[in-house]
């Protein structure tokens, strides 16, 4: 290259001792190569930046200078006195105060995060996606633990004080029973002469001396306290916090997928520039150890061979005929049908065997295995037709990127959609099909025969199916994955080899996650004590997939995107919120609550309790909550809310082709460059042919233009500043 | 040694904190390690040597343990030797919360094998046969390399030179969410 040849003969790079590396920013620093000294000369022509003052300090961590230079710069900065005002330097003196309670504040809090030592040795022996999935299991574990402190200290805690002192529940006169008599026959007390496995049976399906606890529904009263200046109110006690306990995890969410999101924006989906992006970013500098220092260069070159393999094969099928492109779309359409079908297949399966679990009535043993198959069929399907889709999708010739979301789509809407399943099922039994006035359903509003209490069955169906999850992934640990390494290891058949070590799989996993906590939140209103159980279910999947990872796991050959595909992950809990909140709100405002259990008991629904407890209040209380639910508010703060997106949409716009303009003004940039040098060297050539004694001086004038040009402080990017000679 | 003093003098200790991005324990959990490497070196000396700062689990197995001393190191024999305010710039540069300006920076320093400034093919071919490893069935092909290299500069290049320079590189890695976090090592 033209340039590159006179810049060797111009500078040649080997004294070549200047640090091209100054501050662009607001202090302005150069560095002469005097030689051994570390000599400092500051560009006092800068204005100094006063506005800028507070942001100094973090200036200083920020220039990527040697701590001997940053030291000097800290001392001249010290004997600086800015002039500011007085207002300028309280504001200095603020920012600086909680810019330390800030540090002071982040510290403590990394001695409250758990596990850290842990998530970052994983870090450096698997890699950046399985530490996603135990960050992401870190996440959940905090958002269930803080979700039943809530719980506990305004339901839980309130209800245990007022039985032990006495309160029960108190009849309001205005409601005429003596219609529902029938209703109100429930008797849950366990047969205190019962065999002890009975006991075994009662803990893992929730029936018997677990149904009348504090776990379930209907153990709680509707008790409404109001003493000597003390009021309490269970019932709507239970229902605002099952509303503030969803509303929590929605913003916390939120707040971690807006960390995501700006990654996921800012690198527009991630497959421009991807094999730069795979060659500057695909060393992980945490890893330790040869053997995964070896497996992350096998695992870069298998990544860099595939791609470039890709890209000839796509450059070869870009010229397919229509008839094989024909071809390959029919293919395509048939196996997506073949899908759904397997899927309407398992919603069916569910659908029948929910049924039929809820109308049977065995003891026993077979009891037992009647009232688990649901979550048997939902847990075989939720392992067994992933695994057919992987193999279908690989027909069907996408890339492999596609692939990979293809299979995590399907995973999830099957998940998804067969707890969906489920719960509709449910309540086709719990509200006779939605008809409230046909014969089974008719004094209660709902199946009083099958359902005494209709919350506390789906409250245990939602704890069978948590329990029934933990069961079988650690039975999954124990039976499968143990013996597959003690055989891969210790036989050396061909089969044995072949099969080799298990991998562990990031997204089928966090889509167990998904699944768990979308129980959860969807029971949480049926069993208060759900999100205790599925903390201490989290913590000891840390504790065991931690376990199995090291000692049944190979790292994978194959790399996984973490930070997309975090944001997918939290973009399906957010779905599976959806989900439970849909069901909330559906039980809450159109099931009439079973007359003989739970605090709801004497109302019409759930929601009925609100309006009571907001007559209750003051008149300009009570004006001011209509107002804001009044179409007078709630219209403006709709329209408020689309300008402002409409104003983000547009900034997004402008940047983007500021962004365009830019680098279109670096290619100008650059062709200026080798034109002015051409004509330099031309010029140059005449000029030694004339005069033969000026070339020193010339040369010397063409050193410093190559200093300015040659990039080091590239002022194409900052064309305000006047490039400065050295 | 024995008789070095093992804690840092407080004033000392304030300055690290306020021209690097450590806390204050990693601050001291770095000058435990470096004395301890220090005791490895033949005699008393201010500096340690490459060899023996590659001896760090952390860097043990990294590729580019060779190129970050020598960026790191302010010796004037050049010889990667790293002082103890060397070494906290390193930590610094690969901490927790160093920006992405300074991340990048320095990765930029560390692929520029012959220190031009600017990364031109032989620096990309270098770095590619560093991530992919060594020996001979390890790397590429050279039909393969042509390609990739061929790939690189024509998504990075944006002026079209045929080299990457810092603010190109800057930009590919703006664009990547997983730099940050890659770009990491703890103690």
């Amino acid at each position: 290259m033209e340039l590159r040849e006179f810049h060797n003969k111009v500078h040649p790079p080997a004294d070549y001792d200047i640090s091209p590396y100054g501050s662009q920013r607001s202090l302005r620093l150069r560095t002469v190569p005097a030689e051994g000294t570390s000599a400092v000369h500051f560009d006092w022509g800068s204005t100094p930046e006063n506005a800028e003052e507070p942001d100094e300090p973090r200036n200083l961590r920020e220039l990527p200078l040697h701590m001997g230079l940053k030291r000097a710069v800290w001392q001249v900065q010290k004997m600086r006195v800015p002039v500011v005002s007085r207002w300028g330097s309280w504001r200095i003196k603020q920012s600086k105060t909680f810019r330390h309670f800030c540090e002071i504040a982040k510290e403590v809090l990394s001695y409250l995060v758990p596990w850290k030592r842990g998530i970052q040795k994983i870090g450096g022996h698997f890699g950046g996606g399985v530490q996603s999935y135990f960050l992401f299991l870190r996440f959940l574990v905090i958002l269930n633990l803080l979700s039943f402190l809530l719980i506990a200290a305004f339901v839980l805690v309130p209800s245990i004080v007022f039985r032990s002192i006495g309160f029960n529940s108190s009849i309001p006169l205005s409601v005429n029973l003596t219609s529902v008599n029938v209703c109100l026959q429930y008797d849950p007390k366990p047969d205190p002469l019962a065999v002890f496995y009975t006991y075994f049976l009662d803990l893992v399906s929730g029936t018997g001396f677990m149904e009348y606890s504090y776990l379930f529904y209907g153990y709680y009263h509707d008790t409404m306290v109001e003493s000597k200046g003390f009021s309490y109110n269970i019932p709507l006690a239970y229902l605002l916090t099952a509303a503030f306990y969803f509303i929590f995890c929605l913003i916390c969410m939120i707040i971690r997928m807006g960390n995501v999101a700006s990654a996921v924006v800012a690198t527009d989906g991630g497959v421009v520039g991807r094999y730069s992006m795979l060659v500057f970013t695909g060393w992980d500098h945490g890893l330790q150890g040869d053997l995964a220092a070896k497996l992350k260069k096998n695992n870069l070159r298998y990544q860099l061979q595939v791609d470039l393999e890709e890209e000839r094969l796509q450059q070869k099928a870009a010229s397919l005929t229509l008839g094989q492109a024909f071809a390959l779309y029919a293919l395509r359409i048939f196996l997506n049908l073949v899908v759904l079908a397997l899927i309407g297949g398992t919603f069916y399966g569910i659908a029948e065997v929910t049924q039929f679990s809820q109308s049977e009535k065995t003891t026993g043993f077979n009891a037992l295995l009647l009232q688990y198959l649901p979550s048997i069929v939902i847990t075989t399907s939720n392992f067994v037709v992933p695994l057919l889709c992987d193999k279908i999708a690989l027909l069907e010739k996408h890339s492999p990127s596609t692939t990979v979301i293809l299979a995590l789509l399907r995973a999830v809407f099957l998940r998804l959609v067969s707890l969906g399943v489920l719960l509709y099922t449910l309540w086709e039994q719990i509200t006779c099909k939605g008809e409230t006035s046909s014969q089974a359903c008719t004094p209660c509003g709902y199946k009083y025969e099958q359902y005494k209490c209709w919350e506390t069955r789906v409250g245990q169906e939602m704890y069978k199916l948590t329990l029934f999850d933990f069961l079988i992934t650690i039975g999954t640990l124990i039976l499968v994955e143990f013996p597959r390494r003690i055989i891969v290891d210790h036989c050396s058949c061909k089969l044995a080899q072949w099969v080799g070590r298990q991998e562990f799989l990031v997204p089928p996993n966090v889509l167990a996650l998904v699944y768990s906590q979308t129980v959860v939140w969807t029971g949480a209103l049926f069993s208060p004590l759900l999100p205790l159980i599925n903390t201490i279910k989290f913590i000891l999947f840390f504790y065991c997939k931690k376990i199995t990872l090291f000692q049944n796991c190979q790292p994978a050959l194959r790399t996984f995107r973490s930070t997309s595909s975090n944001f997918f992950f939290l973009l399906v809990l957010l779905f599976g919120w959806i989900l439970a909140s849909v069901v909330l709100i559906y039980s809450v405002a159109k099931i009439h609550p079973s007359y003989g259990c739970g605090p709801f008991r004497f109302s019409p629904s759930m929601w009925y309790v609100v309006p009571e407890a907001v007559d209750m209040l003051t008149s300009t209380s009570k004006d001011f909550l209509f107002y804001i639910g009044s179409q007078k508010f709630s219209i403006p703060l709709f329209i408020f809310s689309c300008v402002l997106l409409c104003y983000m949409g547009a900034l997004t716009s402008v940047h983007g082709k500021s962004v365009a303009l830019l680098k279109s003004q670096c290619k100008l940039e650059q062709r200026d460059k080798q034109f002015l040098v051409k004509q330099i060297e031309e010029l140059n050539a005449t000029m030694q042919k004339d005069e033969p004694q000026l070339p020193q001086r010339d040369t010397e004038r063409f050193y410093q233009t190559e200093q300015e040009w040659n990039g080091y402080n590239n002022n194409a990017f900052i064309p305000d500043e006047d490039p400065r000679a050295y | 040694m024995g008789g070095k003093a093992s804690h840092l003098p407080k004033e000392s200790l304030s300055e690290y904190q306020e021209l690097t991005f450590l806390t204050k324990q990693e601050i001291n959990e770095a000058h435990k390690k470096f004395c301890q490497l220090q005791t490895r070196e033949n005699g008393p000396m201010e500096r340690v040597s490459m060899q023996i700062i590659m001896t760090l689990p952390e860097l043990k197995s990294n590729p580019f343990r060779e190129r970050i001393c020598h960026v790191f190191s302010t010796s004037d024999r050049k010889d990667g030797s790293l002082s103890f305010e060397d070494f906290l710039d390193l930590l610094s540069a690969f901490s927790d919360s160093a920006t992405l300006e300074i991340k990048s920076h320095y990765a930029f320093r560390i692929f520029d094998f012959d220190d031009d400034g600017t990364l031109d093919g032989e620096d990309l071919r270098k770095l590619v046969n560093c991530l992919t490893g060594e020996t001979d069935d390890a790397r590429l092909t050279s039909e393969e390399m042509r390609q990739l290299i061929g790939n690189i500069l024509e998504e990075s290049d944006i002026d079209k030179d045929g080299t990457v320079n810092l603010s190109e590189f800057q930009h590919v890695i703006s664009r990547s969410p997983d730099f940050v976090s890659s770009f990491k090592i703890v103690l």
